[in-house]
């Protein structure tokens, strides 16, 4: 049992360990039918008749098919892989990202995103701050750190492996962009499952919520998407003027808009509720996150201790009773 | 010095000639690394971490057609019975870094992940013979933890001759009587010699023997290490559901 | 050591202002700890103490040496800590030196006192067996195994559980014949003296944030400290030993308040690890 609990040490009770241990025989034992685990260098059982397609995590070893991760063994028609767990982010085109830039290159940045290499952002693949759309000229490559700085976060889009091997990505859209108040938090990439929605604006909370297919998750407050949050609505209503393409420069920085309390407080919540999560190895989805934020709240459990022994034991059961509904639900 | 007690057959530490010591191994125990993994071969005990695959960090390293694999091995300052200060970059940890990542490198299917680099880092946290063997081992378990593919799992196993007798897993005590000390790596499946070191002298056919037996002790501990990699798989999909 | 952006900054700074850490803490507020004693059986005394995702483990080996001859009195204890390269890579070959220097020197700086021996944290003089010819010498050993920051008060922590863990053999004494020669001494393999340590104090590290002190800080937080004072606090609440790192200047009445901070604060961490050193020696004494 120490082997899940890499991050968060836990002092269970005699009464604790017991109902963890019987929560976690009980997914054990939902989840024993359903996949076939494997092991490097285990055989993969085929059907050697069928022309197979051996795929990610498999190789070839005296006409056997022979796994070369840990994982588990997928078969979409005649296509064999082995889904590894804790690897790291295998990239698609689509995929919505969030990533850190850890340089600026000519015409384009680095961004450090969980895979094997850091992924490039063309400037070209990126809005101007002025919106208009036009050649980048020599003036806005020079300005690229207006956009983006070293260790920025960002949201963007995985567009594709260019012919040199390289990941490039895109953040034509508005939704993409700068990430700013909040929080970035990495989990393993397994954990996040490719969903149609990725941005979750968590309403009752004032939350953003993005979930990127890399494992780096957002938590933060919530910013409208042309860039404002609630308090600069106010500001501008009442002032008339807030200049968008200057976020960022020392003088606007000087008022410094905290994140009220509040808002805060939800965002430390979620985010120690996808924490909490991830220590239990449960899959990252917005519905479990905001249960397990809900279920804190309505149990009076303080923020610190959602990482605590007696929740974490608690948000085990709960994630057996959601589990077994869902399969009645389906059955 | 009676190694091996002419009456009752038994070691200095109550083994027999063909008995390893007890072995253990534990997945996960560095938060911060991609892959980590804790392994004891009785009292020796090592911890491996491993980083990767990542961007290379140093432009001039990279290698365009695969991943560059970097090896550190390190002894903290109390894993020895007579506590010594180590300094870094001696002789016999470069050595040893570079044997593991020799090693290591033969099983890793660099070709996937070119242009990047994998480090693995080796803690020796206590010696007692057979260091070189725990950390390889606990090397592939780490990397099997980082998801990081492998043609086949590595293992790692030592063997010497005393008191006329072939003896499996040496500790400190046994091998530093003087006698010959054969190190063998193995890849488990395809059943081959990765890793071969000996030294002093040896007669033919008794290395013979005392080289078969390491590599029997090889195929126990791989059989171990399949199963704790089994059971950690089983573990992850269980909890993460579908 | 992973860059921030200045958004993250500003989060960051923003939570600790409020009383309201990016995990939930409170600006005075510890992560929990776990302590664990006898890791490295081979040694005198070790603990490994987890804080967070900081991992530190500390072993003691108490080894016969001649007492400094200004210090006829006393026995010699020496603190290294080393960085492992399995923490962060960062730490590989000779990265992990300066953190390790510095690191050892305010350990030494907290726990042994000044020159003269006079007023460590821990009695050298209990540590003499004949005046002027034999004496223990004590090698504290630290190792980062995994840093996720206040490497100090982890350190200083394992340190104080390895010493409440450490037995030193029991020794008999043969003088010599002539008041010159090196007298005859006798390690006993089977009984052992707990040492004592009442008188080992722990490390607070305050780490100032804009106007606020943390304590406990993660490396995240740590990256945004304008300056940080580890004080080392004893049982009697007298100050063992204190450094400031950091660039930025601080007005005295500030350090002041933030000793007396210390002061509270260590207290509530002194008796959280006597009742983790009992606690573990129980367990001990079941297996």
């Amino acid at each position: 049992m120490t082997t899940m609990l890499r991050e968060l040490r836990l002092s269970l009770n005699q009464t604790q360990r017991v109902r963890l241990q019987s929560a976690l025989q009980r997914l054990q034992d939902m989840a024993s039918l359903a996949s076939a685990v494997t092991v490097v260098a285990d055989t993969i059982p085929v059907n050697h008749e069928d022309s197979i397609l051996k795929g990610h995590g498999t190789s070839d070893l005296n006409g056997e098919v022979v796994a070369t991760l840990c994982g588990v063994v997928e078969r979409v028609n005649k296509l064999v892989y082995v889904r590894a767990q804790r690897a790291r982010y295998k990239p698609e085109v689509g995929d919505i990202i969030v990533g850190r830039v850890i340089e600026i290159a000519p015409k384009r940045w680095r961004l450090e995103i969980n895979f094997s290499q850091d992924a490039v952002l063309m400037l070209s693949s990126m809005n101007l701050p002025d919106g208009i759309q036009r050649r980048r000229t020599a003036v806005d490559e020079l300005n690229m750190r207006s956009i983006f700085e070293e260790n920025d976060v960002i949201c963007a889009e995985v567009r594709g492996f260019q012919h040199d091997g390289s990941l490039h990505l895109q953040a034509r859209s508005q939704k993409y962009g700068k990430l700013e108040r909040g929080m970035l938090l990495t989990v393993p990439a397994y954990l996040v499952k490719r969903r149609k929605q990725h941005f979750h604006h968590l309403e009752n909370y004032g939350v953003d919520l993005i979930l990127g297919c890399n494992g780096f998750i957002w938590v933060g407050e919530h910013v409208n998407s042309n860039g404002e949050n609630d308090m600069m609505v106010d500001q501008e209503n009442r002032e008339g003027l807030v200049n968008k393409s200057e976020v960022g420069q020392a003088t606007y920085e000087v008022q410094e808009q905290i994140t009220p309390l509040e808002i805060r407080k939800h965002v430390c919540r979620v985010a120690n509720s996808v924490r909490l999560l991830c220590a239990l190895g449960f899959s990252l989805t917005v519905e479990v996150i905001v249960d397990t934020v809900e279920a804190s709240i309505s149990s009076n459990t303080d923020i610190k201790d959602i990482l605590a022994a007696e929740f974490y034991v608690q948000t085990a059961e709960r994630e057996v009773q959601r589990r077994v509904s869902l399969t009645r639900r389906k059955g | 010095m009676e190694y091996v007690d002419s009456l009752t057959g038994f070691r200095l530490d109550g083994r027999r000639p063909n008995d390893m010591r007890q072995i253990r191994g534990e997945i996960g125990v560095v938060a911060k690394a991609d892959g980590s993994a804790l392994f004891e071969m009785g009292n020796t005990k090592v911890i491996a971490a491993v980083y990767g695959p990542r961007e290379v960090q140093n432009r001039s390293q990279q290698v365009n057609n695969q991943a560059l694999v970097r090896c550190e091995y390190s002894m903290a300052n109390f894993s020895t019975g007579d506590r010594a200060r180590r300094p870094k970059g001696d002789r016999r940890s470069t050595e040893i870094s570079l044997v593991i990542r020799q090693t290591m490198e033969a099983c890793i299917l660099t070709h996937l992940m070119p242009r990047s680099q994998i480090d693995i880092f080796v803690q020796v946290l206590q010696a007692d013979g057979g260091t070189r063997s725990a950390c390889i081992n606990a090397a592939t378990l780490a990397l099997a933890d980082a998801g990081i593919p492998m043609c086949d799992i590595v293992t790692s196993c030592s063997a010497g001759y005393l008191s006329s007798t072939p003896l499996l897993d040496l500790n400190y005590i046994e091998d530093s009587a003087g006698g010959p000390d054969v190190t063998v790596g193995i890849l488990a499946k395809m059943d081959k010699v990765t890793l071969l070191q000996m030294d002093a002298k040896l007669p033919m056919d008794i290395f013979e023997n005392v080289m078969q037996l390491a590599i029997e002790g090889c195929k126990a501990i791989a059989q171990y290490i399949r199963g704790v990699l089994l059971e950690n798989t089983k573990q992850l999909e269980c909890r993460r559901g579908v | 050591m992973v860059g921030l952006s200045e958004g993250e900054k500003r989060f960051i700074r923003g939570g600790i202002a409020q009383d309201l850490r990016t995990d939930g803490r409170q600006r005075l507020h510890y992560r929990p700890i776990s302590v664990e004693t006898g890791v490295i059986p081979q040694a005198n005394g070790s603990a490994r103490v987890r804080l967070g995702a900081t991992d530190v483990i500390v072993s003691i080996k108490a080894e016969l040496g001649k007492p400094h001859p200004l210090q006829p009195d006393k026995g010699k204890v020496a603190i290294f800590i080393d960085c492992s390269p399995t923490a962060a890579p960062m730490f590989e070959g000779r990265g992990g030196e300066e953190l390790s220097t510095e690191l050892s020197f305010a350990l030494q700086r907290c726990l042994l006192g000044g020159r003269s021996g006079a007023g460590a944290g821990i009695d050298l003089s209990s540590l003499v067996i004949v005046e002027g010819k034999v004496c223990w010498d004590l090698y504290i050993d630290g190792l980062v195994v995994s840093s996720d920051g206040n490497l100090l008060d982890a350190l200083a922590a394992a340190i104080k559980v390895a010493l409440s863990n450490t037995g030193i053999p029991k020794v008999t004494v043969n003088l010599g014949a002539s008041p010159n020669d090196q007298p005859d001494v006798d390690v006993s393999d089977e009984e052992f003296l707990q040492f004592d340590t009442s008188g080992v104090p722990v490390v607070v590290t305050l780490t100032k944030v804009s106007r606020h002190y943390i304590v406990d800080a993660t490396s995240e937080e740590e990256s945004q400290m304008s300056s940080a004072v580890s004080i080392s606090v004893n049982r009697h609440g007298h100050i063992c030993g204190l450094t400031k790192r950091g660039g930025a200047g601080l007005d005295p009445s500030v350090i002041l308040d933030m000793i007396s901070v210390a002061k509270h604060v260590g207290e509530q961490l002194m008796s959280l690890l006597d009742s983790e050193i009992a606690a573990a020696e129980a367990s001990a004494e079941d297996q």
